[in-house]
């Protein structure tokens, strides 16, 4: 399935670069991550909590960082296997300074695999599934710039 | 599947059920028909379940006031079948004659149903052209949200964790309001693929007064508030239906597109439309 869109974080193009790579912003801002610890260069383990109304599952998994193009992009693997089903999302991400200044718009391009349970009984709600994670990830990611903003080289002192 | 083990408790009065999920613990049991599938499958594995079956005081549906009062716990099949209902908000007994199943219908509760907020339901659609109030209890306080400010995404109500729906408000209909349901069900499930509920007054043979309540399409149930307003302000109902759905966030999935909803939510509002208007007195 298909998962594209773009989101505009209120930081500047390197410091949202630098924040998106972050492992320790990453486990904060990727819904229901409970941990990421680094396994090998740019591969991390991963413990994950998904909650979705009464719904929720644990998924151990893997978070694979390729492609790395500093400040402009790089690729993003989610793979997650627990009880009630399997996921694997892939996406690229691309950055690009807004005009408005002091902003930086990204846009993902990605595909989401889903397999058991999930995907057997909940097929119709992978697409809205998907894109509310995705909206949350980037909505807490703002919140997490936004706080950790004034100390961003490339943002107005005060 | 069996559930995972979970302790189970039935209270007698609705402040002992406020008592037990104070804490913000406890998944509530209503009607159990979204509930218990999704335990049988352990896609929702709640630790403790507080039922709310024996409890009094939320099996109601009668008007008082000009208002009709429906309480959490009644059924749909109940919904649909009342007096009161049927005379003074038929557009609601429509959308829950159209749920599921006979057997989903005789379990299921308008209450269970709206906490849910499954993207496919088909109340909240009515529940937005009608303009409804709920009510929502807790351990400390008493409070209602309109509809509109309920339904806030895919499975995510304004409900606060310690809260319970205990009532819904309807404002009773004038008798002279025309009011449709239609409903794209899938053929498995029976969800909505897409439902409209659109209710209107008419004045001189022109539309006075139009809502549009939209589900399925999204992940939430929407007011289609541009269309009700081109409707109001004398544009045709085809023009109208034109622009349903116009900017706002589709589902996709193996049974329909997003551009798939979106169409027959347009198609539908417009069957929805036409036949609300000659139903109007």
């Amino acid at each position: 399935m298909k998962v594209a869109g773009s989101y505009t974080l209120p930081v500047g193009q390197e410091r949202a670069y630098e924040l998106l790579l972050d492992p320790a912003v990453l486990a904060k801002c990727m819904p229901g991550c409970e941990s990421l610890d680094k396994t090998g260069e740019n591969v991390y383990a991963m413990r994950m909590k998904m909650l979705l109304g009464s719904m929720s599952g644990l998924f151990d998994g893997k978070v694979t960082i390729t492609g790395v193009n500093p400040p402009s992009s790089y690729k993003l693997t989610v793979e997650g296997k627990g009880k009630i089903g399997f996921m694997k999302g892939e996406g690229v991400l691309t950055l690009t300074a807004d005009p408005a200044e002091g902003k930086t718009a990204v846009q993902y391009d990605g595909d989401v695999q889903v397999g058991g349970t999930i995907a057997a009984v909940g097929q119709r709600l992978i697409d809205t599934t998907s894109k509310m994670l995705v909206k949350r990830f980037f909505e807490k990611l703002s919140k997490e710039a936004e706080a950790s903003g004034t100390s961003a080289p490339d943002s107005v002192p005060r | 599947m069996i559930p995972h083990e979970f302790e189970y408790a039935s209270p007698a009065t609705l402040q002992e059920a406020l008592q037990l999920i104070a804490d913000g613990s406890g998944k509530i049991l209503a009607g159990g028909m979204s509930l218990i599938p999704m335990m049988k499958l352990r896609l929702a594995s709640p630790g403790s379940i507080v039922d709310l079956r024996r409890v009094p005081g939320l099996h109601h549906i009668g008007e008082s006031a000009g208002v009709v009062h429906i309480g959490a716990m009644a059924t749909h099949h109940e919904i649909e079948i009342s007096p009161v209902t049927r005379s003074r908000c038929p557009l609601l007994a429509e959308a829950a004659a159209s749920i599921g199943d006979i057997q989903v219908r005789n379990m299921g509760t308008i209450g269970g149903s709206i906490a849910h907020a499954d993207p496919a339901a088909d109340y909240p659609a009515a529940l937005l052209a009608l303009e409804v109030q709920i009510r929502l209890a807790s351990a400390a306080s008493d409070r209602t949200v309109a509809a509109a400010d309920f339904f806030q995404d895919a499975f995510t109500t304004a409900i606060e964790p310690g809260e319970i729906v205990v009532e819904l408000l309807v404002p009773a209909e004038a008798g002279s309001e025309g009011y449709k349901y239609e409903k794209v069900a899938h053929p498995a499930s029976g969800f909505a693929v897409v439902g409209v509920a659109a209710r209107v007054q008419t004045a001189n043979g022109k539309i006075s007064m139009a809502r549009i309540g939209v589900t399925g399409m999204g992940p939430r149930a929407f007011r289609d508030l541009p269309a009700q307003k081109l409707l109001e302000g004398g544009a045709d109902v085809a023009a109208a239906a034109a622009v349903v759905g116009e900017g706002q966030e589709t589902n996709s999935d193996l049974y329909a597109s997003g551009d798939y909803r979106r169409h027959l939510a347009r198609v539908h509002a417009a069957r929805a439309l036409a036949a609300a208007v000659s139903r109007a007195s």
